[in-house]
């Protein structure tokens, strides 16, 4: 007799948190995004006024993303893909088409990040924030002019060169510089820059996409070709001083733009497009840059910017034209591994 | 049958009763569902085809020897490939120069040169931790007790903080201006500075920090059980130290060498932190490369065939110590036959 009283306790207890959550009708969002990308000001100052409670899942790569998202199981209602990824999730039909009129901050938007080719009209897609790839040079131990992909790898940097730990975006420098575009991926294009890449690979001293601005920090490192927001932060850490000098390179330079989308069948669809309009709000998306100082897209925002973020040259190029970004590759993508693997393993 | 049957009373084994088989079903169930069950499934989508967009694999779209062929063969389908290398000399200023070709032959699958320098780093990890962990070993079991367990706590204290964390601090010590290079400016020994960090041995130095505790502490068991009486034995008995240690010594803790280094060797091949932190990512392991199938790569069968390779290389590795353990065991019979 005790035993079963035992157990019914048991039960009761387990069944405590079923019914508390059924009771509790706070409205959620699942949000899934980078790691190191969207400060907690942002997601309170979201919370307080909508009263919608935000659930972050974070990844660190766009590929991780895809994997999780596709494999489903998991529900998510916001995701923060980068321009290729928005590309392919919309021929997958992977996407919910955004109702524009519950997103009147979008005109806040500067005209050179919308309408973009991988989402003509912004259907899917709202920008978050843009950044590019570039050459960043420590000029205290590097008095030479260095201007493209071409002068990184001239030979005289054996070995104090850090690259993103990225076989894409090595592959796409070696295409630029044999002037391919950085798109035009095939075996025959392929072909083409593995002799480059093969002459390249003995001269870098690290891979890093993560935090590559540590080993220039560290002085393991004099030059490379890292993310715009790596260079934004070594340029910030030494109060402008100089010291790291942030180059787009002349053979080609291409960006990135991350961009909120709504999976398909996101169950709270609503409080995914406040959230968007949330960010678009100038102050908002001030905040972000004032933690992540990327490219911001908002021009209205940018206008909330002090002076010397403004002057940040690896936020915002001075003299930057509307540069490359990266399409979908689909089952190109392995023979990229393929061929980097091969180099790499000697 | 009666291998069996002499196995079985070998190890003094007992078919265990009901409360034994009970006792162990938690662990036969977790081992069903947790290891079982999913390296079934891994080796079953090695054998599938994957989705051109998504990279997944096709459970029914037939079954294909493809993933394994593209690990032993390369494209063209050789095993071996001679290729003409460029020599390049560096001149003073570091501008290199062409100065002539030779030939060098090289398997020419890319992903099987990957598994080889898992195989290099992990042999050379596991070869260092004998040798360094062995005398600890050695010390640590014939201290007195107060000594000994000071000395293990020692042992273990690294593991109270993460393993990233403790990887990082190497990254703190090695790096150009880190504490060790500025260490040796101060003191005089060098002028310049130079990178110790991001080079083939700063992945070693990290492999075998990390796992020497795993080499000590079954080393540490077999010396601590050793029966000090053979050793003075053998001593009166006219046996030099070096013979002692080789005929008396050796063969009675090689239980414990033969644990830490299946102990050190499997985790030490699929490892894949260190090489890119400490390493900077310049020789892919092969824990990397299976994790690129995965996502950059998009072809999750020929990641799982990756996977099912390695699982298969470690039950041989299993089977090679089992091997050697048993005729251990049969080695110690005959010493006390004698």
């Amino acid at each position: 007799m005790k035993f079963i009283r035992v157990l019914l306790l048991l039960l009761a207890v387990l069944a405590l948190p079923l019914t508390t959550f059924a009771a509790e009708k706070r409205e959620v969002l699942n949000l899934f995004c980078w790691s190191e990308y969207v400060p907690q000001p942002v997601i309170e100052a979201f919370t307080k006024e909508t009263g919608i409670k935000v659930n972050v899942e974070n990844y660190d790569s766009n590929e991780k993303m895809l994997a999780k998202l596709l494999a489903g199981g998991a529900k998510y209602d916001l995701i923060q893909p980068s321009e290729y990824v928005v590309e392919s999730l919309i021929k997958q039909g992977q996407l919910e088409e955004l109702n524009r009129a519950s997103l009147p901050n979008f005109k806040n938007l500067d005209a050179k990040f919308t309408d973009m080719a991988h989402d003509p009209g912004n259907k899917f897609s709202v920008p978050w924030m843009a950044g590019s790839v570039g050459i960043v040079v420590n000029t205290e131990k590097i008095k030479d002019e260095v201007t493209g992909y071409a002068d990184v790898f001239s030979g005289k940097y054996r070995r104090r060169i850090v690259v993103l730990d990225d076989n894409r975006e090595i592959v796409s420098w070696a295409l630029a510089t044999l002037g391919i575009p950085i798109n035009d991926i095939s075996k025959d294009t392929l072909a083409k820059a593995r002799p480059v890449v093969k002459g390249w690979l003995p001269q870098i001293k690290a891979f890093d996409s993560d935090s590559p601005k540590t080993k220039f920090l560290k002085g393991d490192v004099d030059i490379g070709i890292v993310w715009s927001g790596e260079a934004a932060l070594l340029w910030r850490e030494t109060k402008g001083s100089g010291k790291f000098r942030f180059v787009l390179p002349k053979e080609g330079a291409h960006m990135f733009v991350d961009s909120l989308c709504i999976p398909k069948g996101a169950a709270h669809r609503e409080a995914a497009e406040k959230f968007i309009n949330h960010i678009l709000k100038p102050e908002i998306s001030a905040l972000i840059s004032k933690d992540f100082p990327y490219t911001n897209p908002n021009t209205a925002a940018r206008a909330l910017l002090a002076a010397e973020e403004l002057g940040n040259p690896a936020s915002y190029p001075p003299g930057a034209t509307k540069l490359d970004i990266f399409k979908d590759i689909g089952k190109t993508a392995r023979e990229i591994d393929r061929m980097m693997t091969d180099l790499r393993s000697r | 049958m009666q291998a069996a049957h002499a196995t079985a009373a070998r190890v003094g084994g007992r078919r265990p009763g009901l409360v034994g088989w009970l006792l162990l079903c938690p662990m036969l169930l977790w081992l069903a569902a947790f290891v079982v069950v999913p390296t079934l499934i891994l080796a079953y989508a090695s054998f599938t085809r994957a989705d051109e967009d998504t990279g997944f694999p096709i459970y029914r779209g037939g079954l294909t020897f493809e993933n394994y062929r593209r690990i032993v063969l390369d494209d063209d389908g050789h095993f071996l490939r001679t290729e003409q290398e460029e020599i390049t000399t560096v001149d003073r200023d570091g501008t290199e120069r062409v100065t002539g070709t030779h030939a060098t032959t090289v398997i020419a699958a890319p992903y099987l040169r990957v598994f080889g320098s898992s195989l290099l780093y992990a042999g050379i990890t596991t070869v260092l931790c004998v040798f360094v962990g062995y005398p600890m070993a050695w010390y640590i079991g014939r201290a007195n007790e107060r000594t000994r367990n000071r000395l293990l706590m020692l042992v273990m204290i690294p593991f109270w903080t993460g393993f990233l964390i403790r990887t990082y601090a190497w990254i703190t010590i090695l790096a150009t201006d880190g504490l060790l290079n500025g260490l040796l400016q101060y003191t005089h020994a060098i002028t310049q500075p130079f990178g110790m960090l991001y080079t083939p041995g700063a992945v070693v130095l990290g492999l075998v920090y990390s796992y020497l505790p795993f080499m000590i502490l079954p080393i540490y068991g077999s010396v601590e059980k050793l029966d000090h009486t053979l050793v003075e034995a053998a001593l009166d008995l006219g046996a030099g130290p070096l013979a002692t240690f080789r005929k008396i010594i050796l063969p009675l803790t090689r239980p414990g060498i033969a644990a830490g280094v299946l102990l050190v060797f499997v985790p030490a091949v699929g490892m894949y932190a260190i090489s890119s932190l400490m390493g900077g990512g310049r020789t892919p392991m092969i824990g990397d490369v299976i994790q690129n199938q995965f996502f950059t790569g998009r072809d999750w069968p020929f990641g799982c065939a990756l996977g099912i390779t390695l699982v298969a290389m470690f039950v041989a590795a299993f089977a090679i110590l089992a091997k050697f353990r048993s005729s251990v065991t049969g080695s110690d019979h005959a010493f006390r036959a004698r």
